[in-house]
């Protein structure tokens, strides 16, 4: 195992560790455990940040390209929002009941998933988008995963008092933030979307295929559209759209990693040609 | 004396059905259509991957006439139930991009409609060396083209001159490049494209799509005369282990063509597979196998069965052999010479007018989203100082928190 590997299992079991000291920590409500699993995740972010770089340095390409790679990045981004949001309010520590698991368990599954990079980027790859793309899938996926945490505070909060739950933020509060964070995803979602379409355009000359990678996505941008317009339009607060945003970010999850990844992906490589070719005529 | 009716009470002015025009926009503009127009597109997009899936979603959902008639309405739809909501709301940021983006879905939609009527989209197959007409129809393997779309705008002819191969540009390797020259006369556009470069003639883009062998057979009488000669383009067939089959046949496996192929009168049934070598390009083994052309006279199928590759049914070839490129093959009385081995590609020539329009929706979309988003933070912010509620001021008073 080179150093790239052994921090990214560090990471892993740091991530394991402040998980169920969350967990833990908030059914015991012990503050001391959630503090103790703020420290590991912050440890484990740090392990996690030095092996992606490692990975790079090490790579003739980005290593964001293949499934474990993109999980890698998308627990990353996710893991640097939750704890930006840790370092502006003290009050939304138990964020972390949610975020942990949830990441440990999606970067676990990209061990599992692990190949070396590839010595060349596919020449489709080859471009200015690709930055676009994976910043904003990844951010847009960071976003909802935090409204989704702030979903089930909003929901564990609702109704009880004591310790732990007198510390976080109003359920207004928490109801707004969590729309703030969808809002936002969906902006980034849309960036995705959008520099995927002018990016397909560019290589194969059609902005959208109906293809099942650009369908799924479709259809998980638009459930969060819809959260927006039941927010919005139909006035819909709280408990109901805190258990959308539960729901719908473990669709996002499986449209995003679990579906497109087992589907046929983007053309790689020399081509394959399968129609029936007639002989053409005449050499000279 | 009959009293007057008592009238019935007034409605808001604007909001009658007037006539068939304003009960239309009555029934267009109403949100629960543009609801459930939502989640029909939606239903369908998610029977388009699970269902029906890959070509057969395309040909079942989302090529066919009433699902895209079903994005229309919905773009009708939405665009005209949102502009009457939040028509003469007070002019803030939020509400402008919320117009930009449902205005720009309109745009987005509008434009795919537009392309859809006069759009082109084939593949054009060249081998090295070959040109094609390119306001000819018979020159593309694959046309979908747009109800109105006219074949005067492809004109002059595209030449393949060369394909590269591990063609690198500024150090990445592109893995493979056309050379191709496209135009009229002596107005010719010589163009090296590859996969994220393409050449946009007067709206007419030319693509990299895919690539294979084409083999150059000459077939000679017993005295060496040559009676015909063409090059062969050859299937790329997956064998599993991501090795790939360069053969003569068709989707379904290798198989035996008429040789020379139909207008000109079959002499033999040829297969042609070639084995690449694996050091130097263009280089490599030929396997070939004939049958007499009355094997095809037995059964339709017998062109298939003729394969050395296709287990029992096959009727045993005539001959069969190997030879270098380069090399000549005895078959009874003729003699085959494997004359050298080319690229084809497939260029995918392409024109959409309605592009302009659906990328700049694209942007314009985004754009009114990021407005929408400042503009709602901005107002929160501004609430949150002043201690409100936490409502937002345009929207509909909550619902229940249950
Ligand atoms: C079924 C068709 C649609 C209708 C009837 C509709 C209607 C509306 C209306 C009335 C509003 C303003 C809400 C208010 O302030 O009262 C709104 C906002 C919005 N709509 Fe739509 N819309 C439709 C489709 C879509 C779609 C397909 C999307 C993209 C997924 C979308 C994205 C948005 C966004 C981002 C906002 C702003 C939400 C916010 O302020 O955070 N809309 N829509």
């Amino acid at each position: 195992m080179n150093v790239e590997q052994v921090l990214f299992w560090c990471a892993v079991g740091l991530y394991g560790v402040s998980a169920s000291a969350y967990v833990f920590g908030f059914i015991a409500e012990n503050e001391k455990l959630l503090l103790g699993g703020l420290a590991a995740a912050a440890l484990g972010f740090a392990a996690h940040l030095v092996s992606i770089g490692a990975r790079w340095a090490a790579s003739t390409t980005n290593p964001f390209i293949s499934i474990s790679e993109s999980l890698a990045l998308g627990t990353f981004m996710s893991m640097a929002i939750f704890l930006l949001v840790q370092a502006t309010s003290r009050k939304v520590r138990p964020l972390g009941v949610f975020v942990l698991p949830v990441v440990f368990i999606l970067l676990g599954w990209a061990g599992t998933l692990r190949v070396a990079s590839d010595s060349q980027l596919a020449p489709a790859l080859q471009s200015p988008w690709l930055w676009v793309h994976i910043v904003g899938a990844s951010i847009g996926f960071s976003a909802v995963l935090i409204a989704a945490g702030l979903g089930l505070m909003f929901l564990l909060k609702d109704g009880r008092s004591g310790r732990i739950y007198d510390r976080l933020p109003s359920t207004t509060d928490l109801d707004r933030l969590g729309y703030r964070f969808v809002a936002g995803g969906f902006l980034m979602y849309g960036l995705m979307i959008v520099s995927g379409a002018l990016w397909a355009d560019q290589a194969k000359g059609s902005y959208w295929n109906w293809d099942p990678v650009e369908v799924w996505s479709l259809v998980s941008w638009l459930i969060y559209g819809i959260y927006l317009h039941l927010r919005i339009t139909m006035g819909w607060r709280g408990r109901r759209l805190a258990w959308y945003a539960l729901v719908a970010v473990f669709v996002m999850i499986v449209t995003y990693w679990g579906i497109p990844f087992s589907a046929e992906t983007f053309h790689k490589g020399f081509r394959v040609e399968h129609e029936w070719q007639p002989p053409v005529d005449g050499i000279r | 004396m009959t009293p007057l009716a008592a009238p019935t009470s007034p409605s808001p002015p604007g909001r009658t059905p007037r006539g068939p025009w304003r009960r239309t926009f009555s029934v267009i503009s109403s949100p629960r259509l543009a609801i459930a127009l939502l989640v029909a597109v939606l239903a369908c997009s998610v029977a388009g991957v699970t269902v029906f899936r890959g070509e057969r979603a395309w040909v079942v959902i989302f090529s066919t006439l009433w699902f895209n008639g079903l994005l229309v309405l919905l773009a009708l739809s939405s665009g005209l139930t949102f502009l009457v909501r939040v028509w003469g709301r007070k002019l803030t940021l939020a509400w402008v991009g919320m117009v930009v983006f449902h205005v720009s879905f309109l745009g987005l939609l509008g434009g795919v409609v537009y392309n859809s009527f006069f759009s082109f989209k084939a593949v054009l197959r060249l081998t090295e060396g070959e040109t094609l007409p390119n306001g000819d129809p018979a020159s593309y393997d694959t046309i979908e083209a747009g109800r109105f779309f006219d074949f005067k705008r492809l004109r002059g002819e595209t030449t393949l001159v060369r394909m590269h191969r591990n063609y690198k540009v500024e150090g990445q390797d592109k893995r493979s490049a056309y050379e191709i020259a496209v135009g009229e006369g002596a107005a010719r556009t010589v163009s090296t494209i590859y996969v994220t470069q393409n050449l946009d003639l007067d709206g007419v883009r030319y693509l990299v799509s895919k690539e294979g062998y084409s083999v150059g057979i000459i077939l000679r009488d017993r005295w060496g005369k040559e009676l015909y000669a063409a090059m062969v383009p050859l299937q790329s067939l997956p064998e599993g282990a991501g090795n790939l089959l360069y053969t003569s046949g068709s989707i379904h496996g290798p198989s035996s063509f008429p040789f020379p192929p139909p207008p000109a009168p079959a002499d033999l049934l040829l297969q042609v597979t070639y084995v690449p070598d694996q050091g130097k390009d263009r280089a490599g083994k030929v396997e070939l196998a004939t049958w007499p052309v009355s094997a095809l006279e037995g059964s339709p199928a017998a062109v298939q069965a003729a394969d050395p590759h296709g287990g029992a049914a096959s009727p045993p070839p005539a001959h069969t052999g190997t030879v270098p490129v380069g090399g000549t093959f005895e078959a009874g009385n003729r003699r085959l010479e494997v004359s050298e081995v080319r690229y084809w590609v497939g260029i995918a020539v392409r024109h959409d007018p309605g592009l302009t329009l659906i990328l700049t929706s694209l942007w314009a979309g985004l754009a009114g989203m990021a407005m929408t988003f400042a503009g709602r933070i901005w107002q929160d912010t501004k609430r949150g100082k002043r201690g409100s509620s936490g409502r937002e001021p345009d929207a509909p008073a909550p619902r229940e928190i249950t």
